[in-house]
């Protein structure tokens, strides 16, 4: 048996609405490279984050080294050789690569310049790259300031180094370099903890791997034991219990027809939309969902590629355009891109059709009361008042006044963007219900979601982003878990 | 129930703070020196506010709709400048200066809004910038000379009285703020402004031409400002580039007094009234009752951190108060 450098003991974390970490025990072994895997949502990230001292648990102990610590705070854990390199970087863009490295430590009375850069240069010829430690961090591409990163995390004697997709900003050949640097650190005993959607990479790097689903863990595995079938099988084991409300109508004609979009990261993307349809659209965190969304709504720019709506080929460059051609967007931040949170419902709910019912310039305030009243009475939105501010509201009613917006302008092609993220269980079944009375109105939905028992119970048809291409399109007879989680970890 | 209760008062007090500020302000002088509270001097600070008003209701619009306009000062002095060479170098009849002065008003505004819009820089910064462009322009108009003895017509606008007791720039300030009041409220355009400044980002979602609505806004702002230079530059009746300079921190002062929020989406057009009026009784009331310039100086910075800090304390309590629900 291995030592072990590091666990985590019945570890609990509640979120409002969702148990992020449910008594989840994990060991880590001195020298290993060792990778999380599991969905979005599965916890990866709160499992870190609690290692690192970011956040705390509600309950369980970390024991690192064999000692047991209850709550670990930030400056605790790098005391204890832990270091994590989280997706976006820790740097100072102003400074030179060697001061990043040296942040934070004291040599002497004075700032001692030769002494940090012989210090950079140490690292770096540790870890076998080539980086000038004068450059500023702001001069260097993507891919090297991730190795200043790294080198960071080296310099500072890491004994356990998390990194939370480290491959995502690298190209192909960098990715190998990074491989061989983590094979180096293992060598010299670093506990390297690989988060990946990458499944490949995985294999490529890891020694173990930890299966993990909706905040419990499933099954630790060595790697070269094992396959990715029965990874995805495990990730996926989930039955899936939430009931979705029936629909209800026939799919009719093709009222959206994306051809070869390109832009915004996202390449050659075409699919078709029909009247009365939800399409779900599948794909990891990061793999260019909302900005498809976006290009089609005219919230970003498109290089290439055409939108066909009801058979007419149309041009957006603004969402106005967009709203004129019956595309509604329910964005995926709610409170950043949905709302105006420190104004009423009334003002919420009429802004984006607001010219409509004005007469002339002058604003109509009975029509606007009617309206917002009207809304507030269709989608049941709990609140005393019309007059009452959308931030005093729950995340759930906040949603519904999005909703109220976006139908103002008569959309009829609606794209929801994660619509149900952070909001509880009933006001989910709400929304869901809504979605459905919509599309068996003869709307076209097209539905963004990183819930899979949403996705899967929701759609009509799925199609499957990864790495900003189309990787497959499932139809209501294909849906499975499995198949929806293979497309979207194609790449690589 | 409670909650409802306290943050009822809580916008109550919020609403009407500085209209107590005001009339506190006003007994105190009253009380302190015979010389305040007469009908002379009354319409005195409101002759001289009118100017500092209109300025004020421009600006107010760019801070509610996220933005900030430093170079208001020298765009008063600018036009203020050009009106003037127009009327007595070039010889046009005062009307077509007027009308002229006004309309450069309008491109400066347009300027500032295309630079934030085309650069992608906060208004402060590019406001910032075209302040010193301004500021050489005006210098470069005036010719390194005062331009003295404006035509009596032009005077008029400063140093008139309709029916004989009313002054002229009283009656352009209150239809500046009926102006401005009205397109704020009452059209959907004064709801961009809001939107604008309260989520960009929402707004744009919303299908709001968040950049079109910038430059109407800082057009809209350059015009204002123009009628203000108008008022100040007759009132004085002669013309120096150093007329004006000053009014953009006179009025971002008197803004902040009044609950414009600096980082925008809120601000009443009565609340910014009111905030020049603030500062106007205050100078005056000092001034009559012997206090120095430099004093007066203090007591308005201190006027304005007092303001600044009672809001934030508000808001920090109304935040406790949810978070202890």
């Amino acid at each position: 048996m291995r030592e072990i450098v590091l666990a985590t003991r019945n570890i609990t974390k509640r979120y409002p609405g969702v148990v992020a970490l449910n008594r989840f025990s994990i060991d880590f072994h001195k020298g290993e490279v060792h990778a999380l895997l599991g969905e979005n949502g599965a916890g990866k990230s709160t499992l870190i984050k609690i290692i690192a001292g970011a956040v705390q648990a509600d309950d369980g102990t970390i024991e690192i080294n064999g000692k047991s610590f209850r709550k670990l705070d930030p400056l605790h854990a790098k005391n204890n050789g832990i270091e994590v390199i989280y997706q976006e970087f820790n740097l100072v863009n102003s400074l030179s690569v060697a001061e990043n490295i040296c942040l934070g430590e004291r040599h002497g009375k004075f700032v001692d310049p030769a002494w940090m850069a012989k210090k950079a240069s140490d690292v770096f010829a540790r870890m076998g790259v080539d980086i000038d430690p004068h450059a500023l961090i702001s001069e260097l591409p993507t891919s090297r300031q991730q190795l200043v990163e790294i080198a960071k995390a080296v310099s500072k004697d890491a004994k356990i180094l998390i990194m939370d997709e480290p491959s995502a900003p690298l190209s192909v050949s960098e990715v190998d370099k990074l491989f061989q640097i983590i094979k180096t650190l293992k060598e010299s005993g670093v506990t390297v903890i690989y988060i990946s959607h990458r499944m490949d990479e995985i294999f490529e790097i890891s020694d173990r791997v930890t299966v993990m689903r909706d905040g419990l863990y499933v099954d630790t595995l060595e790697t070269a034991k094992t396959d990715r079938k029965s990874l995805i099988q495990r990730m996926v084991g989930r039955e899936i219990s939430d009931t979705y409300p029936a629909k209800r109508c026939d799919i009719g004609e093709v009222v959206l027809e994306i051809n070869g979009l390109t832009g915004n990261g996202d390449a050659d993307v075409s699919f078709r939309l029909h009247r009365g349809e939800i399409l779900g659209l599948a794909g990891l965190i990061g793999a260019g969902r909302t900005e498809l969304a976006r290009m089609i709504y005219g919230a970003d720019k498109s290089e290439s590629g055409e939108i066909i709506v009801k058979g007419q080929r149309v041009k957006i460059h603004l969402p106005s355009d967009a709203i004129r051609h019956g595309i509604g967007l329910i964005p995926e931040d709610r409170k950043q891109q949905g709302c105006f949170l420190e104004k009423p419902i009334a003002w919420n709910a009429t802004i984006a059709n607001l010219r409509k019912i004005s007469r002339g310039i002058l604003l109509d305030r009975k029509r606007e009361k009617e309206q917002a009243e009207h809304y507030v009475g269709l989608f049941s939105i709990k609140t005393p008042s019309i007059q009452q501010l959308v931030k005093n509201l729950s995340g759930g009613n906040q949603q519904k006044v999005v909703l109220a917006k976006t139908l103002a302008t008569n959309s009829d092609i609606l794209i929801f963007d994660e619509p149900t993220r952070g909001i509880d269980v009933g006001a989910k079944q709400e929304i869901y219900e809504l979605m459905v009375k919509l599309s068996s109105e003869g709307k076209a939905i097209l539905m963004i979601t990183s819930d899979m028992a949403e996705l899967l119970g929701m759609s009509d048809r799925i199609i499957v982003l990864s790495g900003g291409r189309l990787t497959g399109e499932l139809k209501k007879e294909e849906f499975s878990q499995v198949r929806v989680l293979e497309l979207a970890s194609n790449l690589r | 129930m409670k909650t409802i209760n306290k943050d009822k008062i809580v916008a109550l007090l919020k609403k009407y703070v500085i209209f107590f500020v005001l009339i506190g302000l006003m007994i105190l002088f009253s009380i302190l020196t015979p010389y305040f509270l007469t009908v002379q001097n009354i319409t005195n600070i409101f002759v001289q506010q009118s100017y500092v008003i209109i300025a004020a209701v421009g600006l107010a619009f760019v801070m509610i709709g996220g933005g900030m306009d430093l170079s208001i000062g020298w765009q008063m002095s600018l036009v203020g400048v050009v009106t003037a060479t127009l009327m007595k170098n070039v010889g046009l009849p005062v009307p077509v200066a007027v009308l002229i002065g006004c309309m450069l008003g309008v491109v400066l505004g347009l300027f500032n809004g295309f630079m934030a819009i085309t650069l992608k820089v906060h208004p402060l910064i590019v406001t910032l910038g075209t302040l010193t462009a301004y500021q050489g322009l005006s210098y470069i108009a005036a010719n390194q000379s005062v331009i003295l003895n404006l035509p009596p017509s032009f005077k008029y606008l400063g140093q008139g009285y309709v029916l004989g007791f009313i002054p002229v720039g009283v009656i352009l300030m209150l239809i500046v703020v009926g102006t401005g009041s009205f397109i704020l409220n009452k059209t959907y355009f004064g709801r961009y402004v809001y939107a604008n400044g309260s989520n960009e980002e929402a707004a744009h979602l919303a299908g709001i031409d968040v950049r079109k609505t910038r430059l109407m806004i800082f057009a809209l702002c350059g015009f204002f400002v123009a009628l203000a230079s108008m008022v100040l530059f007759a009132r004085t009746g002669s013309a120096a580039p150093s007329t004006g300079p000053g009014t953009e921190f006179t009025c971002m002062t008197a803004a902040v007094l009044g609950g414009v929020s600096f980082k925008g989406g809120e601000g009443k057009m009565w609340g910014v009234v009111t905030g020049v009026l603030i500062l106007g009784i205050l100078s005056n009331g000092m001034q009559l009752i012997g206090m120095g310039t430099y004093a007066q100086f203090i007591v308005r910075g201190g006027v304005l951190l007092a303001a600044v800090g009672f809001d934030t304390y508000q808001k920090a309590s109304a935040a406790k108060v949810k978070k202890m629900v």
